[in-house]
């Protein structure tokens, strides 16, 4: 998948005991666990490097962005996991952390009569308007008057991610017994047989085709006994171990989201109190979730989630996240806020059916990318970092006793371990709850609810299906509200612009205008420049690959288009899009947003997403 | 020139230059709002000075090139990160403020005691390189006084380019008013030279120049002396962002033709 | 009371350039002593030239060693003028010869130094310096204890003193450099050829182009001959300086086509310079706050971009037209043209 342009160069080699892809929560709990078993108080080698003899086991971590610090997520996580890793965790430590104090779950009504809504939801939307004096409703929001103990984060924290990514990342460099990469994409897995023996470095001074140029150099293989990947949802060096040794029976990665989200400095006297956790439904489309979390000195984090499920080829999230944010209910707090920084990420939402082959000859898998995000209870963070202690308990154990990390190996120590711990029970019981999504918000809510209260005896909804063939044509979803000749012409006048369509289209349907205030509603050039801070250094081969132009020139809906978190994908030239990478954000929603399935895979489409390097440059997500 | 070069780089860190700056007062004088929690990096034109030590060193065997950064320990450590992996260097670090609001001749002060102690060094044939400003205080002050500091008097700022000659003379492009440089001709070293852009484009990641940077990098760190930079008889009677907010008139839907006629008109009235 | 000595260098012709004058300006008006140094081939007519601008003394170091711009011997001039007027504060002009040596020249002094000032001023018998941080991102006003306080103060920030001609008299300190002062020579100065020179900080307008030049246009291609072409010629007519995005300037560092008469030099930002022009037009550039920094002392600005969301509509811009710059601009030529 990712070969890349010249297999016979001579490429240097490294070599280590353990290499390890992409620095999140993960990667996070693994390299803490682990360092803490290298070396002794006096610096000398607790255990000993194969590589490097005399010394401990040489660690390195290699991470994509350009800092450890540019990572998305929410975060509110019962930090269990974190907790224990770090009993005397002192949150004063991490800026922005903060533990819960408040959580409140809110139907969202549709104010202006612009979603999509179903017939049953209209008529409970209808309901609770009657019931308006005597329900807790306020600014067009019903307020759950219970909410179910699998949701809640009692006695959590709320986090950034990348002040989290950061400070873990400080403890361990200055241990001095791991090293941390940023910037540096790995290009691959390297295969021998049916092993993993290391990984194989992007290279660096090609052009966007990947042909070399001046001050070429090609990766770097990186040889290593054990290749730790932690590479998230979209991570690519986890899907191709995943095309190489396939899934395992009845095991695919079909169910995705994509979280939008910003960082806001709150208006001065906004009356949010730190610690309080807001979770929104059933607005801007019944589809789509929001989450409002409040740091300490009046700063949110805040955000929607467009998932897979919600059947729209048109389905953008910048402009429904300005809705969203504009909801009476939300906007009492943010109107007057100022953007401090935005971003987005792909969540993996099949959860434990979308947990591939955790270990082979040379590898281990762990974090959302092995399936370890919990997705009745929408956390990730806390999961993914047991799952890397867990590994890093693991490879001290086999260290110990100078056993090789082969399939047995890791299966026996392990799998066996995560098995045995109620990370593996609860996201067993998760598996299908979110199956009645498939038909919808309401079973979807049931089906959450089913599965969480009979603890996964009861499930509602079947087996989902590939994203690409739950897509309906643009012509089937505006049916019955823009004629065809006008749907066309306006999709033809925006090709011929270069642009997306989604947001012609959403003022066709109603939805009114944003009124740009150029402080927290810009436009989403904007965004991305003065939120996210995009930067793409020169020099890499692009990342989003149109394998099969002739297969896109016939492509009707281009949802990688509508989708594209940075308008980084756009019309082009002959009916294939072109792709910027100066506006990527590597969210990694064009991965899962293709009409088209791949000719020879069908849980692969037609574009492919690798690794890059640049994107967001925000420390505050 | 057979001899080997020891080329000293003055290098700081400060904000990533794409984040937003805000000044907060604070007990101990101006700030910068969430200061600790901004993305750092190189100071820009310290950094295109590290990538010219490492090139000019890597031409002549046995050079050695230091990189002496003043900064809060754990931002430094952050920074070495996107660094190490770059080009071979050998850090000094000092444990303190990198604030632009700092006084530049304490940082100097620091700097050259620094400079004195490294071991080995011989300050009669020192290079020492540095960012023609930082992009924090932007004064282009720090790396005239640390100079001084070491006695060397062949000094030059906003340098382009460097040739070191077989015959050990040094030649210096230096950027001077209206785009132009001066050229000046140096018989030997020491010298300062405060780097602008430079001629070389960002070298690859490394990994191996990596792993080898961080075995000494991180004892570095560890060593690294606290030094008490601050701004002594300095005052700030007021910090302030610009009020660069304007009305902006949005012109659309306008021909060309019109909106060219303006412009003339605009361009030519006094 | 302060004695304030303004240190002045000469021109390759003898005079004094609109920037010393300033400099001579702004101290004139903050009261005390004034005296005047002055280094250069030969002194005397500089001095004569502002015979009347209320110094009470000149002193001048002269000679061809001191011609160039040079830092050990500025720095040596400097000093030696400083030791003999023992002034409280010092003001040069903030060119880049005076720039390469002030801040050594306050060390050797145990004085203190502010660059790239942009105002002095004296409020209830304070002196007052502003200055800018964090590359022209804030603007600090800043007070100091230290003497003497050496302050350089920026070009275009203070009217010219008017003083009149007459005879000056200059008394002449001797400056005797060591060998080591002699170590470097100026040789030349390197300027691209006159009719490929883009930048002119006299000019009235700043004429900034970014990287939508050389981009992909609505019709799917680039046009980047016939941009560098619309360009050239606009330079041409307008005797405007070229300024360029870092995106713009960087792409002729990874060897792709470009246009060829741009270098770093022409930079606008925070990594790039900071011009001082009456009036500024943006074409083809998104004016992002990096970029934007470098636009602080541009008092006239216009933007013309695709995009009406571009930062330049939200404040930073006093008009912009949303519209093709290729297109506007070669308009702007032929309307040009025409007038000669
Ligand atoms: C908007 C949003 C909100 C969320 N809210 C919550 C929440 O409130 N609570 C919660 O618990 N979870 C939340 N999550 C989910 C949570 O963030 C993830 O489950 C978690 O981050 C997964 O951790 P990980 O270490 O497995 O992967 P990641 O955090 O994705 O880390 C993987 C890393 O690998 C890097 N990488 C990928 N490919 C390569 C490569 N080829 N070479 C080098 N590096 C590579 C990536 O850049 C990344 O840094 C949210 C997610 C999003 C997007
Ligand atoms: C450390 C650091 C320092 C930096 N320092 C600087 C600096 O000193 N100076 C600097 O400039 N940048 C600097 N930047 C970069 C800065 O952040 C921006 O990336 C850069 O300024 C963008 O350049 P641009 O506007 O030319 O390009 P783009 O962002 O690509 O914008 C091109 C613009 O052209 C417009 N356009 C395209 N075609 C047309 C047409 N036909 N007519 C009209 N408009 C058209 C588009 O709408 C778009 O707005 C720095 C960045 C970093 C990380
Ligand atoms: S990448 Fe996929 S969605 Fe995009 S145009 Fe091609 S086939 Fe269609
Ligand atoms: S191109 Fe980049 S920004 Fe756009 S959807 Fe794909 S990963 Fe996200």
């Amino acid at each position: 998948m990712t070969e890349q342009v010249h297999p016979t160069v001579e490429r240097q080699t490294m070599d280590a005991d353990i290499v390890c892809v992409g620095f999140g929560p993960a990667t996070g709990g693994f390299l803490t666990t682990l360092s803490r078993e290298l070396v002794c108080e006096d610096g000398t080698a607790k255990l000993e490097s194969s590589v490097a003899p005399g010394l401990p086991p040489q660690v390195i971590c290699y991470e994509r962005a350009d800092d450890i610090g540019f990572g998305v997520s929410g975060v509110v996580t019962p930090g269990n996991g974190i907790r224990k890793s770090f009993p005397d965790l002192d949150l004063a430590q991490i800026p922005l952390a903060v533990p819960v104090k408040h959580e409140v779950v809110l139907y969202l009504l549709d104010p202006l009569g612009a979603s999509r809504r179903s017939a049953l939801l209209r008529c409970a939307d209808k309901a609770i308007r009657a019931l308006k004096g005597i329900l807790p409703f306020e600014r067009e929001a019903f307020k759950l008057p219970y909410i179910p103990p699998f949701l809640r984060k009692d006695g959590g924290l709320l986090l950034s991610i990348s002040q989290f990514n950061q400070w873990v990342g400080t403890q361990l460099l200055g241990s001095g017994a791991v090293q941390i990469w940023p910037g540096t994409p790995v290009a691959q897995p390297l295969f021998d047989d049916n092993s993993v023996i290391g990984v194989r470095l992007l290279d660096q001074g090609t052009d966007k085709q990947g042909r070399p140029e001046a001050g070429f150099m090609p990766g770097m293989d990186i040889r290593a006994a054990l290749t730790v990947v932690g590479d998230g949802p979209v991570g690519n060096v986890g899907r191709e171990i995943d095309f190489h040794f396939g899934m395992p029976e009845g095991r695919h990665k079909r169910d995705w989201a994509v979280g939008m989200k910003m960082v806001v400095n709150l208006p001065e006297g906004c009356p949010l109190e730190p610690g309080t956790v807001l979770h929104t439904f059933g607005y801007p489309e019944p589809e789509i979730f929001g989450f409002l979390y409040v740091y300490p000195d009046n700063v949110a984090s805040l955000g929607i989630f467009v998932p897979s499920w919600f059947d729209s080829p048109v389905r953008t999230s910048y402009r429904y996240l300005q809705h969203w944010m504009m909801h009476p209910y939300l906007w009492q707090y943010l109107e007057g806020a100022t953007l401090r920084s935005w971003g987005a990420k792909t969540l993996e939402e099949s959860g434990k059916r979308g947990e591939p082959h955790l270990v082979g000859n040379g590898y281990a898998r762990i974090g959302e990318g092995s399936g370890s995000t919990n997705m009745l209870t929408n956390s990730g963070v806390d999961e993914a970092w047991i799952t890397g202690v867990q590994l890093a308990e693991a490879v001290v154990e086999l260290l110990k006793e100078k056993k090789p990390f082969t399939q047995e190996n890791l299966e026996a120590t392990y799998v066996r371990r995560r098995r045995s711990s109620d990370l593996d029970k609860q996201s067993c019981i998760a598996e299908k709850s979110r199956d009645g999504f498939g038909s919808g918000l309401v079973p979807g809510m049931l089906g959450m609810a089913a599965t969480g209260f009979t603890g996964g005896m009861l499930n509602i909804g079947s087996e989902p299906k590939q994203p690409y063939k739950r897509l309906p044509t643009l012509a089937d979803y505006y049916k019955g509200r823009i004629p065809a000749e006008e749907l066309e012409q306006i999709v033809r006048d925006c090709t011929a612009r270069g642009v997306s369509a989604h947001s012609t289209l959403m003022d066709r349907c109603g939805w009114p205008q944003i009124p740009y205030d150029g402080k927290l509603l810009m436009s989403q050039q904007d965004a991305l420049l003065l939120g996210g801070k995009v930067q793409a250094p020169g020099g890499y081969a692009d990342h989003v690959c149109f394998l099969y132009p002739n297969l896109c020139q016939s492509c009707g809906t281009k949802i990688c288009i509508e989708v594209c978190s940075g308008q980084a994908i756009t019309p082009g030239v002959d009916g294939v899009p072109q792709f910027d990478r100066e506006k990527c954000i590597h969210c990694g929603a064009c991965l899962w947003n293709c009409a088209t399935p791949h000719p020879d895979n069908p849980e692969r489409t037609v574009l492919d997403f690798r690794a890059g390097t640049g994107g967001l440059h925000s420390a505050d997500n | 020139m057979s001899t080997p070069y020891q080329i000293v780089v003055c290098g700081s860190i400060v904000p990533d230059p794409l984040q937003t700056l805000e000044p907060i007062a604070t007990p101990n004088g101006p700030a910068l709002k969430n200061e600790m929690m901004l993305p750092a990096v190189l100071d820009p034109w310290a950094k295109h000075a590290l990538y010219e030590a490492a090139n000019l060193a890597s031409k002549q065997p046995g050079s050695k090139v230091y990189l002496v950064s003043l900064g809060p320990k754990a931002k430094l450590q952050q920074v070495m990160m996107t660094m190490a992996q770059k080009v071979p260097f050998e850090l000094v670090a000092i444990d303190g403020s990198s604030s632009g609001f700092t006084e530049a001749s304490e940082v100097a002060a620091a700097l050259a005691a620094a400079i004195k102690a490294i071991p080995g060094v011989d300050l009669t044939r020192l290079l020492l390189f540095g960012g023609w400003e930082s992009a924090s205080r932007g004064a282009g002050s720090t790396l005239q006084m640390v100079g001084e500091q070491l006695g060397i008097i062949n000094q030059f700022q906003g340098v382009d380019k460097l040739t070191c000659n077989a015959d050990g003379t040094l030649e210096v492009l230096e950027r001077i008013e209206g785009g132009k440089h001066q050229v000046s001709k140096c018989s030997c070293p020491p010298a300062v030279l405060g780097w602008a852009t430079g001629m070389l484009p960002e070298p690859p990641n490394n990994p191996q120049i990596g792993m080898v940077n961080m075995r000494s990098i991180m004892p570095a760190l560890q060593k690294a002396q606290p030094a008490a930079v601050g701004a002594q008889g300095l005052s700030f009677a007021s910090v302030s962002l610009p009020k660069q907010q304007r009305t902006t008139k949005v012109i659309k839907d306008m021909p060309a033709d019109e909106i060219a006629s303006e412009i003339v008109a605009w361009v030519s009235q006094d | 009371m302060d004695t304030i000595l303004v240190l002045l260098h000469t021109e390759a012709d003898g005079t004094l350039a609109k920037p010393a004058l300033e400099a001579l300006g702004a101290a004139a008006e903050l009261g005390g002593t004034l005296v005047v140094g002055l280094i250069g081939k030969d002194v005397q007519p500089a001095a004569d030239s502002i015979a009347s601008c209320g110094a009470a003394k000149y002193y001048g170091v002269s000679g061809d060693e001191f011609a160039q711009a040079r830092y050990s011997s500025d720095a040596a001039a400097a000093e030696a003028i400083c030791k003999e007027a023992n002034p409280t504060v010092v003001i040069v002009p903030a060119t880049s010869r005076w720039n390469r040596v002030l801040s050594g020249v306050a060390h050797r002094l145990g004085g203190r130094v502010d660059t790239h000032v942009t105002g002095v001023s004296r409020t209830e018998g304070a002196l007052s310096a502003a200055r800018w941080y964090y590359r022209q991102r804030m603007e600090a006003v800043v007070q100091r204890t230290h003497r003497p306080w050496c302050i350089a103060l920026e070009a275009g920030c203070h009217e010219a003193c008017a003083a009149g001609a007459g005879k000056a008299t200059v008394e002449n300190v001797n400056v005797i450099l060591s060998e080591a002062a002699r170590q470097t020579t100026v040789t030349g100065i390197k300027t691209v050829a006159a009719d490929q020179q883009t930048i002119r900080p006299d000019a009235k307008l700043l004429f900034v182009t970014g990287a939508g030049w050389t981009k992909k246009q609505p019709d799917g291609k680039a046009h980047v001959e016939e941009a560098a072409k619309i360009i050239l010629e606009f330079l041409q007519h307008s005797q405007a300086s070229l300024g360029g995005t870092k995106s713009l300037v960087d792409l002729g560092g990874e060897g792709q086509t470009v246009l060829p008469f741009m270098t770093h030099l022409n930079q606008i930002g925070q990594t790039g310079s900071t011009p001082r022009h009456p009036k500024g037009l943006s074409t083809c550039c998104h004016g992002e706050e990096p970029h934007v920094i470098g636009w602080r002392f541009v008092n006239e600005r216009r933007a013309i971009n695709l995009d009406p969301n571009c930062p330049w509509a939200h404040g930073k811009a006093d008009v912009l037209y949303v519209a093709d710059a290729l297109q506007v601009m070669s308009k702007v030529n032929e309307l040009l043209a025409a007038k000669k």
